[in-house]
């Protein structure tokens, strides 16, 4: 009687174990696709910054259409590739950055060259749009640096034992966090 | 000797320069110790005035529409950029409530020639990164390159302070208007917790002389008791005799009391009460609820 009862008792105490270290990595697995959910929206927001910014300066500048056409190329191209949570794998990952990072560069270039037109530059619209991208800048690069907390978090806690176990069982990958040396990071060349 | 005065000069020169240089650790935030105080002015750019004016401001912005405010006015910043400051320093303290993420930080250092607006994650909507800029450029600009720092920082939040009025989705923050009476509240538990102390200690004290050593009960009764006083050493002596109720032993206890100290414990319960909830009349320190930061707001160099 007494050993079915300690049984009985061990059984329950690795049940509630292991549906405490599931529903521990469910919930970290919930706040990393969240935190991805962010990164895209705000890489969105900046694409749809792009339209604007793109005919403000073409009012002054017509002539440099050969960078406005490669920022609109580009993020013609990195609105195509939205990535879902589930399918976050490394080479997913990359390929979004990369198409990303083609449009920082490619942004970076035009700003560049709007250096060269001070009425565009003393235009209040142009001034507030400038400070609209640098503010989004600014959010990517928090909600990137937050969503890989939340992957370090996440892979801390696969990794650990015993919860690596109870990974292997359940399904738990370690989850791949942004790189910072891509491209995207990448100071914009001028060239003369 | 001239190589030692110049290295002494070069070391309190850099002493100098080092003190002028903050990071997020060691920028005073005086709000923690007074909520009334929203401006951490460490180098005296702004004059007194400007930051009484900006204190009343800003305090008035977070009773109504519960946006709190850290705003700076240094000589320099460990790094030079206002924008990465300011997120850490909103990273750190968490301003701004949790609920409604409305922390503001304005950063100048004048010494980088550099200045943020830095909005939280829910001021986003009422202070537009764009609208960030138009301050900017429009009330501080001007202001700054003429070197003005409080018409620069006094514009700043005037016109700031009219787009938080417009929003009429901000609420007021709710422990701002009900503080006196949770500090009072506070004060009456802290004197009450005070008494049951030395209650308590006083009951101790009585039920330790009524033990028996004899028959280990607690029956001990004081039968009499004289005191002498020593007035060289500020001593009143007792003596007091104890008599067991239940097997009649008898013990003899004398104890000093200094007639310096007076009814200490009280007073300095009393005291440890009224500086820790009163803070000469309702001024006390603030909190930051944890609030965060999206990298909203603009930033700007003159």
């Amino acid at each position: 009687m007494k050993t079915i009862k300690s049984i009985l008792l061990a059984l329950v105490a690795t049940l509630g174990l292991t549906s405490c270290t599931y529903n521990k990595l469910v919930e970290q697995e919930e706040i990393v696709a969240q935190k991805w959910a962010d990164v895209q929206t705000q890489y969105q927001r900046r694409a749809d910054l792009i339209p604007n910014l793109v005919n403000t300066v073409k009012g002054y500048a017509a002539h440099e259409s050969e960078t406005l056409e490669a920022v609109v190329n580009a993020r013609t191209k990195a609105t195509q590739i939205t990535v879902d949570p589930e399918n976050l794998t490394p080479e997913k990952l990359a390929e979004y950055q990369a198409a990303q990072g083609e449009v920082s560069q490619a942004l970076g270039r035009l700003l560049a060259i709007t250096e060269n037109y001070p009425d565009l530059k003393a235009n209040e619209q142009f001034s507030e749009l400038q400070a609209q991208l640098e503010g989004t800048e600014n959010r990517i690069a928090e909600s990137r640096r937050i969503f890989n907390e939340a992957v370090q978090t996440y892979n801390t806690s696969v990794r650990k034992f015993p919860n690596n176990i109870w990974a292997m069982i359940f399904g738990f990958e370690k989850k791949t966090p942004f790189a910072a040396e891509a491209g995207a990071e990448k100071a914009p060349e001028v060239q003369f | 000797m001239k190589r030692t005065l110049s290295f002494l000069l070069t070391l309190l020169m850099t002493a100098l320069s080092f003190a002028d240089t903050y990071t997020v650790d060691n920028l005073p935030i005086p709000y923690l110790q007074d909520r009334t105080h929203y401006v951490s002015n460490p180098d005296g750019l702004l004059s007194q005035t400007a930051v009484d004016s900006l204190n009343l401001w800003l305090g008035e912005m977070e009773r109504t529409h519960g946006v709190q405010t850290v705003l700076a006015v240094v000589e320099r910043i460990e790094g030079g950029e206002t924008y990465d400051f300011c997120m850490a320093l909103g990273r750190k303290h968490g301003i701004g409530s949790k609920e409604q993420n409305s922390g503001l930080i304005i950063l100048l250092s004048t010494g980088d020639r550099a200045y943020t607006i830095l909005t939280g994650r829910g001021l986003e909507g009422t202070l537009p990164d764009a609208i960030c800029k138009r301050i900017e450029n429009y009330q501080m600009l001007p202001a700054l390159r003429e070197g003005d720092w409080d018409t620069a920082m006094l514009n700043a939040v005037r016109a700031i302070t009219k787009y938080v009025d417009g929003d009429d989705s901000l609420v007021g923050s709710s422990d701002f208007d009900d503080s006196d009476t949770g500090a009072l509240i506070g004060f009456i538990l802290c004197m009450l917790l005070g008494l049951g102390i030395i209650g308590f200690a006083i009951w101790y004290d009585e039920r330790r002389k009524s033990y028996c050593p004899s028959c280990k009960q607690y029956k001990m009764k004081k039968i009499s008791s004289y005191t002498t006083r020593n007035k060289r050493l500020g001593i009143r002596t007792h003596h007091d005799t104890y008599r067991c109720s239940h097997c009649y032993f008898t013990k003899e206890l004398h104890w000093d009391e200094n007639l310096n100290s007076g009814n200490g414990a009280a007073a300095a319960g009393g005291a440890l009460g009224g500086s820790f909830f009163g803070r000469g009349g309702g001024s006390f320190g603030g909190s930051f609820g944890g609030g965060s930061f999206g990298g909203g707001g603009a930033s700007g160099r003159f």
